[in-house]
């Protein structure tokens, strides 16, 4: 024992109270009053917090109560004939298959047509202008008004340089520039922080496209040769199409799904 | 000099759940909370900003806090530095403290991005998530650190349990094989009350304990036992002792157990003092003999004897000791010491710094003055006499009373009363007859009383106790009218500028008034006081110069460098002030007429007042003009 360690080298020697262990016991049994005591006395913030604790701890308790109470049981075992048994006089019959061919191949075409890609946000909020851009006022006392100034994330590629100020229409801020996106690849589970290519499609507009505004649902390109994928052939893949999930602007991050 | 190894001081590391919620629970106290949609989005912003700049602040401060006061290893005693490589492990205390850097610096970072966006937020909603996403950030980096803030708990709580060694003062240190008796020794001199138990390794680190020789104080040292294998197979209760042998300037003792009752042979023992014999260079050695109550060194074998023999050839001292019995701990413990002083006198005289010291000491001895000795003198008579006496008897104390007597002992105060034997033990009571018993102690007390009371009338009559009154001579008399007229003076001034203060009457400002301090008004005063004021001719005062520059004055009256005329003590205007006459007078006066049209044009009070009496006053913002265009308004 170390040489500091006076209350348990007192306790080493002498040992403890006679009551020693019933007091321990009884504080013990007190406990539950305490907690209830601070979670009726608690308000606002640290109110919340506790409650939050609390309801953890008791959804603990509930499982390894639940885990004491269950029995072996034996369950009736349902006798599931399997799939695509049919009964003896069905067993010619091929037709519902066929139907169901045509239906998907009609479904294909239509999603042709309507350009909806398989992708993991088939549908997104459209941006209107007003949202994305803000007129910055130029001019003498402020009074001409063709300027705009992108207030959603943008990328501009390695090698930009802007138009002279004097010419130049769409201001993107510095500050809204990201280089990097947090890519999560969907089978894996795993997200890396990966270099942006290039930004493929914005859908709620072309303009958006061009002028590398990122908003949710947005295609980007990413450089994926970190991941170290092969093609059958054997060559290196090293670009890969992504899909923002979340609103960068809010965020301050770009999330986006790897598309396989 | 006590150089402070305390590592008490560290401040607590908490865990990283607890380190967020401070963090957060306080950015939540000490910023403002309340924020609406329909304020200007600038203060929106900043409203936010500041949240995320306040727990940036937090955090950074905290983790620099532990940062600064974990010792580094480079910075303290190797001893300690040793000491706390085997303890705690170098590398993990360093990525450890390393770890907490880089969040540091990580979470700085991210405060920096999120304030730059913050910039562009332009509704609550987004500068609101951009904060909560921020936030989240920095508690995320803190949660990966709850590894390395665990550990630096533990070594926080551990460290500042180690026992306070110093190593630059005199030490003794104690090593040897397991249950030699170390920890019995240091039991002996010190009052460190360390464990003695059969079993070996009952001491597990290092123990301190404190004792005096010389009107000096020693720290001893006692380490866990050593077992003799090579370094790497050591464990780290072993490593801390040889850490300490390592490190500290000190007197080792090495302890054998001559009745090899610790479980080792004598040759084993030996054995281990030439394994960690080079650790013992430089430094005074004392091989001590312990357990010899149960056998002495002359009852040994030869060959064990022969062994012995060795440390007395290579001039290492051997001391025998029992610390059973008790009998030659204070030796060994004195021959330690003083060999240790020894070696310590030495290296400070070999050092530099003793010259400082040696120029500045001389000691003097006297000269003799002639030839002959002068031993000292006792005479014959006192030198029989005390023959005489023989020894001198002891008395008994209660003590020793006590001790005789031991469970029928009992304090009694009365016995050695000088009184018959029927009356020492007689209560006596406080009153008899309605008067004090305490009057009357004394038959002679009455006697007594009359006497000093006619001492008293003596006394007074010859006047020991009169005031030495001298008659006030003139001078005094005058000082004395003077202070009269001076106090009631002070106090109708301290009236008049008390009822001068209440009222609220206007008052005139500084520059409206008359002139308060003039040669009149000084001549009037002294006259009223009784001083003589009509030598004009020797007063110090001359009549000042005339208000107007115009007229030439009569007297060249005294002025400063500026040229500005010192006798005039009336208080110079503002428009004045600080501007000299001439150009610079005339431009201050343009500048400050132009300036004040302005405001006067539009009729505002002054520089600050921004009140627009019309916002949109009719002849500038309708109707046709004469000539021009009315595009712009």
């Amino acid at each position: 024992m170390p040489q500091n360690e006076h209350i348990e080298l007192f306790q080493k020697r002498y040992g403890f109270r006679m009551d020693y262990q019933e007091r321990q016991r009884k504080k013990k049994a007190r406990e539950h009053k305490l907690q209830s005591k601070m979670a009726q006395k608690l308000t606002g913030i640290k109110g919340k917090i506790f409650a939050k604790k609390r309801y953890s701890e008791k959804v603990q308790l509930k499982r390894t109560i639940k885990a004491h109470e269950e029995k072996k049981t034996r369950q009736k075992d349902e006798g599931k004939t399997p799939e695509g048994a049919l009964p003896a006089y069905l067993l010619d019959r091929e037709s519902t298959s066929q139907a169901k061919l045509l239906s998907s191949m009609v479904k294909q075409k239509r999603k042709e047509k309507a350009g909806k890609w398989d992708v993991p946000l088939p549908k997104v909020r459209a941006q209107s202008e007003a949202e994305v851009f803000r007129v910055l006022k130029t001019g003498k006392s402020g009074r001409k008004g063709w300027k705009r100034l992108v207030t959603k994330v943008c990328f501009v590629g390695e090698g930009f340089t802007r138009k002279p100020p004097k010419y130049e229409r769409f201001v993107r801020p510095m500050a809204l520039r990201f280089k990097k996106a947090h890519v999560t690849h969907p089978e894996l589970k795993a997200t890396f922080c990966l270099p942006i290519v290039g930004v493929k499609k914005n859908p709620s507009s072309p303009m958006y496209t061009s002028l590398g505004v990122i908003t949710k649902g947005t295609i980007i390109e990413v450089n994926v040769s970190e991941l170290g994928l092969v093609t059958q052939g054997g060559k290196v893949v090293w670009g890969k199409y992504a899909q923002v999930t979340n609103n960068p602007e809010n965020d301050g991050c770009i999330n986006a799904i790897l598309l396989v | 000099m006590t150089s402070q190894y305390n590592f008490k001081k560290i401040v607590i590391v908490p865990t990283s759940k607890d380190f967020i919620d401070i963090v957060l629970s306080k950015t939540q106290r000490k910023t403002p909370t309340v924020v609406h949609k329909q304020y200007k989005i600038s203060r929106i912003r900043q409203f936010y900003m500041r949240k995320v700049k306040f727990a940036q602040q937090t955090f950074h401060d905290k983790l620099s806090q532990i940062l600064t006061d974990f010792p580094k290893l480079d910075d303290i005693h190797p001893f300690y530095a040793d000491l706390m490589n085997v303890l705690y492990d170098k590398d993990h205390y360093k990525l450890a403290l390393g770890q907490i850097n880089i969040a540091l610096h990580l979470i700085d970072n991210v405060s920096k991005d999120y304030v730059r966006l913050l910039k562009y937020g332009d509704s609550l909603y987004r500068c609101k998530q951009l904060k909560k996403a921020a936030l989240g950030r920095m508690a995320t980096i803190m949660k990966r650190q709850a590894q390395s803030l665990q550990y630096l708990e533990q070594v926080r709580q551990h460290l500042s349990r180690l026992p306070s060694i110093d190593p630059n003062t005199r030490t003794l240190l104690i090593c040897g094989f397991p249950n030699v008796g170390k920890s019995s020794f240091i039991n002996k001199i010190t009052r460190a009350d360390v464990e003695v138990q059969p079993y070996a390794f009952t001491t597990k680190s290092l123990f301190v304990g404190h004792t005096d020789h010389r009107y000096l104080r020693w720290q001893v040292v006692d380490t866990p036992g050593i077992l003799d294998h090579s370094l790497e197979d050591r464990n780290t209760i072993e490593m801390q002792a040889i850490a300490a042998l390592a490190h500290l300037r000190a007197a080792i003792l090495y302890v054998m157990d001559i009745s090899e009752q610790c479980g080792q042979s004598i040759e084993q023992q030996v054995a281990l003092f030439e394994s960690i014999k080079p650790l013992f260079a430089n430094k005074p050695l004392l091989v001590v003999l312990n357990k010899t109550d149960i056998i002495r060194l002359e009852e040994l074998r030869p060959e064990q004897k022969s062994l012995i023999q060795r440390f007395i050839d290579d001039d290492i001292p051997v001391m025998e000791m029992s610390t059973i019995s008790e009998e030659g701990v204070m030796n060994v413990k004195n021959e330690a010491c003083e060999r240790l002083l020894a070696h310590r006198i030495e290296v400070k005289i070999k050092s530099k710094k003793v010259e400082g010291v040696l120029n500045r000491l001389h000691v003097a001895m006297p000269k003799p003055r002639d030839g002959s000795d002068r031993p000292a003198f006792v005479p014959q008579k006192v030198i029989e006499k005390r023959l005489q006496k023989g020894p001198k008897e002891k008395k008994k104390t209660e003590r020793d009373l006590e001790v005789e007597l031991e469970d029928d002992y009992s304090l009694d105060l009365k016995k050695n009363y000088d009184l018959p034997a029927d009356f020492k033990y007689d209560v006596i009571p406080e009153f008899w007859e309605g008067k004090n018993i305490a009057d009357y102690i004394d038959p002679d007390i009455m006697a007594k009383l009359e006497e000093l009371e006619r001492e008293e009338e003596l006394r007074i009559e010859s006047g020991v106790y009169d005031k030495d009154e001298e008659e006030p001579d003139e001078e005094e008399k005058e000082i004395h009218r003077l202070a009269d007229k001076i106090r009631e003076k002070k106090a109708i001034i301290a009236i008049e500028s008390r009822i001068g203060r209440s009222g609220g009457k206007p008052i005139i400002p500084r520059a409206g008034r008359k002139r308060e301090r003039s040669v009149s008004r000084l001549r009037t005063e002294f006259e009223e006081l009784g001083v003589d004021m009509s030598d004009k001719k020797g007063a110090h005062f001359a009549r000042t110069t005339s208000r107007s520059a115009s007229r030439p004055a009569i007297k060249k009256a005294r002025a400063d460098s500026t040229g500005r005329v010192r006798s005039s003590s009336r208080v110079t205007p503002r428009d004045e002030s600080g501007v000299r006459p001439g150009e610079m007078k005339a431009k201050a006066k343009k500048m400050g007429r132009k300036a004040q049209g302005k405001m006067n044009q539009f009729g505002k009070a002054g520089e600050a007042d921004r009140h627009i009496a019309v916002k949109m006053p009719q002849h500038l913002y309708s109707g046709k003009r004469g000539i021009g265009k009315t595009d712009r308004r």
